[in-house]
């Protein structure tokens, strides 16, 4: 009982919370091409050439990168736009462990 | 292969001219994927009204691989990845296969090989020879098998002729996303 209270005291306070604490990562995948993953970022998130290269090196490099930052919704809308263009990307809180 | 590619021309527009038979490959790998994702109906619609709004029977991934590459989980969390699963699937399914029906109908229409994208036929044209490359990059075997085995593969294996689409069209994209970047 205990734990489910905590649970369920997080769960508000995230909901409450002014930070903005839902994330979309994109994950490595060995059929997309870097130069595709820069542009459909550039695309989709208005990023500059240099900022989409670099978090696209990310995804490269470490498997993955945050690409957006928001709330749960706005995350879902992030990683359905993604997947429209076969990128392979997830949401998840921004507090749990990448 | 003959094509050189697209090419961008003036402020918007980007043009490759394909040989018959390329033209040929490209519809039919588009049709093939456009029938892919249609195999993926929606079954035992009890509620009309939840069609209509795109709600669908589905909130567990395709057991198909392809399929489900093309339609993955948004969350790593089976639940919550399921729920989202039921509310837009249907929508994603319809916007990929507008992209492969788009980039059949620009390759049907054009009988003199000739293709002419602007900014939008072009998202949608790299949208499609993507999940083309993906359904493909997973009969293959991608995530597994090194590059070099893939070059390796003895030319009486089907695949080989399968890898060296995969390659094409990995080629052909590229030189899209060049064009586009180049006003950037």
């Amino acid at each position: 009982m205990v734990k489910t209270d905590t649970k369920i005291e997080e769960e508000i306070r995230a909901i409450f919370s002014s930070d903005s604490p839902w994330v979309t990562i994109v994950w490595d995948d060995p059929v997309n091409l870097m130069t595709y993953v820069t542009y459909v970022l550039m695309e989709l998130f208005g990023f500059s050439k240099a900022k989409a290269q670099e978090l696209m090196m990310k995804v490269h490099t470490e498997g993955k990168a945050v690409v957006s930052t928001g709330s749960r919704e706005e995350m879902e809308h992030d990683v359905a736009r993604l997947h429209e263009y076969g990128l392979w990307a997830t949401l998840q809180r921004g507090d749990q462990a990448l | 292969m003959t094509s050189e590619g697209f090419k961008r021309h003036g402020s918007n527009s980007y043009i490759a001219e394909f040989a018959q038979n390329e033209r040929e490959i490209l519809i039919n790998l588009a049709e093939q994927i456009i029938e892919l994702l249609a195999e993926r109906v929606d079954h035992g619609h009890e509620d009309p009204l939840a069609a209509m709004v795109g709600i669908t029977s589905h909130d567990s991934p395709p057991e198909d691989e392809v399929l489900h590459r093309l339609l993955p989980n948004a969350y790593q969390d089976q639940a919550d990845s399921a729920e989202f699963r039921r509310y837009t699937e249907s929508t994603l399914r319809s916007k990929k296969q507008a992209h492969a029906m788009a980039m059949r109908m620009y390759l049907k229409s054009a009988e003199d090989g000739i293709i002419d994208l602007d900014h939008d036929g072009a998202n949608a044209w790299l949208g499609a020879v993507n999940d083309i490359r993906l359904a493909l990059g997973v009969r293959l075997n991608v995530q597994e098998r090194t590059q070099d085995e893939l070059e390796l593969l003895a030319p009486d294996d089907p695949l080989r002729g399968v890898y060296i689409v995969y390659g094409w069209l990995g080629w052909l994209q590229e030189g899209l996303i060049e064009a586009l970047m180049d006003e950037s």
